[in-house]
């Protein structure tokens, strides 16, 4: 693989690669901040531009726009509690509070540092362990897909500060709402009460941002003060956050891990990466740290570091196999096939220079990300020197016009009143929030996963414990379940006694 | 103040028509939305090449909208629940256009559009993992499902598709059946069929040539051998392996035309179709389509009721082979 990296050398040393990837950098983290954009919309934007440029040119500014924007969500995430994509919905458990507390600037940096360097992480990955993971990523069919979805259901009860019942409640929440629209295996209406809007299910975008951005601009309304200027320090611009990042490197290693594997399997996303990770993380805090739920550093780390490595790992499947590995990966397949690159093995051998500039562009964006974010990151708090008066409204305008932008629908800005009233209503009565968005996410991929396997199957749900992948999943999952159901005290009895068992 | 609101709102009134006018003379004056009916991927862009092209003809922007949903017909509907004044074209996939209609999903038919031009075709195939000893040929592979009925898994991407019907057709001429695990993305199908959980599955010659070193074809839904090429010279076609499935030309491709909804002002319809011509007769658009493994069809909008009528009549036809086989995976 160092061949492919150096023969990419030639293509890459080119000012239209180099100012593609600054370009696409940019636009990445614009895409990324603004409420229902996101990469996948920036990839489409700018799929027109690339039509005229040089492959290497082409994709390293798609693939820019790809690695900054899956980070750009987070600063609104931090800064508004709006998650600019619904990447970011995790990484506000941490980094809301964090700016409440007077840290914007230090979540920001921190979401910006762990996104670049499990980036590169990720890279990296994706250029030496290709091949091998793409072989994983086949051994991985529907049984397996459940059981994952399974443990990823299970980290509900770690992201539910409030009560792991009403957690429970709300997820359950987001699996009904997740399957409204169409069956995904028959295809027949499901809760569409006969209108061709819910035909398609609710936009994801307009249930996060109404829950999260709305129901927050009806608390700040609620709260009062629209006239007092906020207290918010001067920000510096820093290299700072690196270190404060590498403080958790444990953390960022381990998250990384879990976003390129997740990102490797088509299908899972980084969202499922960056709640997996916080739910971890949760379990091992870095001594010195905030509460998780309060302001943790340790929750950016895990949340940003997790789905930007995502990113690498969803160019596996989609470099090596041609299968992309979620909706912004598959446009980035198209685009390879508009610019002469057929994906797939031989992609590695025909067009070896090619592949390496594409490789080498991937690298450079994530760190120029770096730079880029830091450089903006003073422009980014200078939204919360707002005051209330004009913060709230700018909030609400970047809601509908960011949930309107992803399909040109209004039923989408009626859905995202809807949630945002209900997001609203479960704050006020202690329910969390985070739970709604794990359910409509992993609840298709359980329920499609599950009911492909039984059509796989001759003797029904056993067909699992034929595959031993899934089985063992399930097996670690039943153990986590009883742990978390076990009271504290028999917990303590029982690592007692496999203590002195082992001593 | 409420006379004056009485007023505003009377004189609003009547000058509405007036601006559908003015509307129509200066198009475009703004932005155009081409609804797509299915999610962002390879089709996807295909579409942004074409309507790119077209928008600059135009001289405006062409925007395409995913809205994916109740098997591309949301996009259909959103279609014909919009304003027919050009600005919302469609991309009129042939499964929502003709085969969901025959299956009665849909208050409408290919007749309630005004059609543009014809855009591209995506042939299918069937195919196998290259190292599957059961699997040699064609004729062993009909053999394996006599002995084994129901047995094997297949995949068509998504159920009731037009990959679903031909791949149905075919198999039910031969006298056999197998099981279609429908998938939400093709390429999890495809990544199921390289990991050994599907026997078969459909394919277009993209993928076919991405997966090139663990696929092999066992044959093209096509009687035509330039189209068969386009997976590799050893790809066999309908007529090689003297099948007739009923199925001919177009019918058994996926295969998409730009609509318009069908009160658009003719004038309007002119513009588009002049813009879409001279988008498809680029060399550099044909060029980029075929690359990416759809085949520019380039059928003018007068041939659209006498391409796509007997097409419709065809898949009429052969929509009840996905009856048939799932009456035999019950027995």
């Amino acid at each position: 693989m160092f061949d492919i990296l150096l023969s990419g050398l030639d293509s890459f040393q080119s000012w239209q690669v180099i100012g593609g990837v600054l370009f696409g950098t940019v636009v990445g983290m614009i895409v990324g901040v603004l409420p229902g954009l996101g990469p996948l919309i920036g990839i489409i934007l700018m799929l027109p531009l690339t039509f005229h440029m040089e492959p290497v040119a082409g994709m390293g500014l798609l693939i820019s726009i790809f690695v900054a924007g899956s980070c750009g969500g987070a600063i609104s995430a931090i800064v508004l509690r709006i998650p600019g994509t619904p990447l970011a919905a995790a990484t506000l458990l941490d980094g809301y509070p964090m700016a409440r507390n007077g840290r914007a600037a230090d979540a920001i940096g921190l979401a910006i540092a762990a996104s670049s360097i499990s980036g590169v992480l990720g890279g990296i990955v994706m250029i030496f362990g290709a091949p091998l993971l793409a072989s994983v990523a086949t051994n991985f069919g529907p049984p397996e897909y459940f059981a994952l979805a399974i443990t990823g259901l299970l980290s509900i009860s770690v992201v539910s500060d409030e009560s792991t019942v009403k957690g429970l409640m709300t997820g359950a929440l987001g699996v009904l709402l997740a399957m409204i629209g169409s069956d995904p295996l028959s295809n027949a209406a499901r809760f569409t009460f006969g209108t061709n809007a819910l035909s398609g299910g609710i936009h994801i975008v307009a249930i996060i941002v109404g829950l999260f951005a709305l129901s927050e601009a009806a608390f700040q309304i609620i709260e009062g003060g629209y006239r007092k200027k906020p207290d918010v320090q001067p920000v510096r611009i820093s290299l700072r956050s690196i270190k404060m990042t590498l403080r958790h490197w444990r953390n960022l290693l381990r998250s990384s891990a879990i976003g390129v594997f997740f990102g490797a399997l088509p299908g899972a996303s980084g969202i499922i990466a960056s709640f997996t990770a916080y739910a971890i993380a949760r379990g091992r805090p870095l001594a010195g740290d905030a509460e998780f739920g309060k302001g943790a550093e340790g929750g950016v780390v895990a949340t940003e570091s997790a789905n930007n490595a995502a990113c690498g790992g969803a160019m596996i499947p989609t470099l090596a196999l041609a299968i992309p590995g979620d909706a912004a990966t598959a446009v980035l397949l198209g685009a390879l096939l508009l610019l002469g690159l057929v994906p797939g093995p031989q992609m590695f051998a025909l067009s070896g220079d090619a592949v390496g500039g594409i490789f080498l562009a991937f690298l450079v964006s994530n760190v120029v990300l770096f730079f880029v974010g830091i450089l903006m990151t003073p422009l980014f708090v200078a939204v919360l020197k707002l005051r209330k008066q004009y913060l709230v409204p700018t909030v609400l305008l970047l809601s509908i016009v960011g949930v309107y932008s992803v399909q040109s629908r209004v039923d989408d800005l009626w859905a995202m009143l809807v949630f945002g009233m209900l997001g609203f209503g479960l704050r006020r009565y202690g329910y969390p929030l985070a739970p709604i968005v794990i359910g409509l996410i992993l609840g298709p991929i359980a329920e499609g996963s599950f009911r492909r396997t039984l059509l796989f199957s001759d003797d029904g749900a056993w067909f699992i414990l034929e595959r031993p992948i899934a089985t063992t999943i399930l097996a670690i999952d039943l153990i986590v379940l009883i742990f978390a159901l076990t009271p504290k005290k028999t917990r303590q009895q029982i690592f007692g006694w496999m203590m002195s068992r082992s001593s | 103040m409420f006379t004056r609101f009485l007023k505003t709102a009377a004189v609003a009134a009547l000058l509405s028509p007036l601006g559908g006018l003015v509307h129509a003379d200066d198009y475009p004056s703004r932005n155009i939305e081409m609804m797509f009916p299915w999610g962002p991927g390879s089709a996807f862009a295909m579409a942004q090449i074409i309507t790119n092209a077209m928008g600059e003809e135009l001289d405006t922007n062409i925007t395409v909208v995913s809205t994916p949903g109740a098997a591309g017909v949301k996009s259909f509907n959103t279609v014909q629940d919009d304003d027919a004044d050009g600005y919302t074209l469609l991309d009129g996939w042939v499964a929502p256009l003709i085969l969901q209609p025959l299956a009665g999903n849909t208050e409408f038919t290919y007749q309630d559009f005004t059609p543009l031009w014809s855009a591209t075709r995506v042939p299918f195939a069937i195919v196998v993992r290259k190292d599957d000893e059961r699997f040699p040929d064609y004729a062993t592979f009909i053999e394996y499902l006599k002995e084994n009925p129901g047995k094997a898994r297949y995949s068509s991407g998504s159920i009731g598709n037009i990959p679903h019907m031909v791949i149905a057709k075919l198999l039910q001429t031969e006298g056999v059946y197998a099981r279609n695990i429908p998938y939400p993305q093709d390429g999890d199908a495809f990544k199921d069929l390289r990991g050994g959980l599907l026997d078969f599955s459909f394919n277009d010659p993209i993928t076919f040539q991405s997966n090139k070193d663990a696929f092999k074809t066992l044959v093209a839904f096509t009687n035509e051998d330039d189209v068969a090429a386009a997976y590799d010279d050893e790809t066999q076609t309908l007529d090689d392996l003297g099948l007739d499935i009923g199925l001919t030309g177009l019918a058994p491709s996926g295969w998409n035309w730009f609509l318009v909804h069908k009160d658009t002002p003719d004038d309007i319809v002119a513009t588009l179709n002049t813009a879409m011509e001279a988008a498809l007769l680029r060399p550099d658009v044909q060029e980029k389509l075929k690359a990416a493994g759809f085949l520019p069809t380039m059928y003018s909008p007068d041939q659209y009721e006498e391409i796509v009528g007997p097409i419709g009549d065809q898949i009429a036809a052969a929509k009840d082979a996905i009856a048939w086989e799932a009456e035999q995976l019950k027995k």
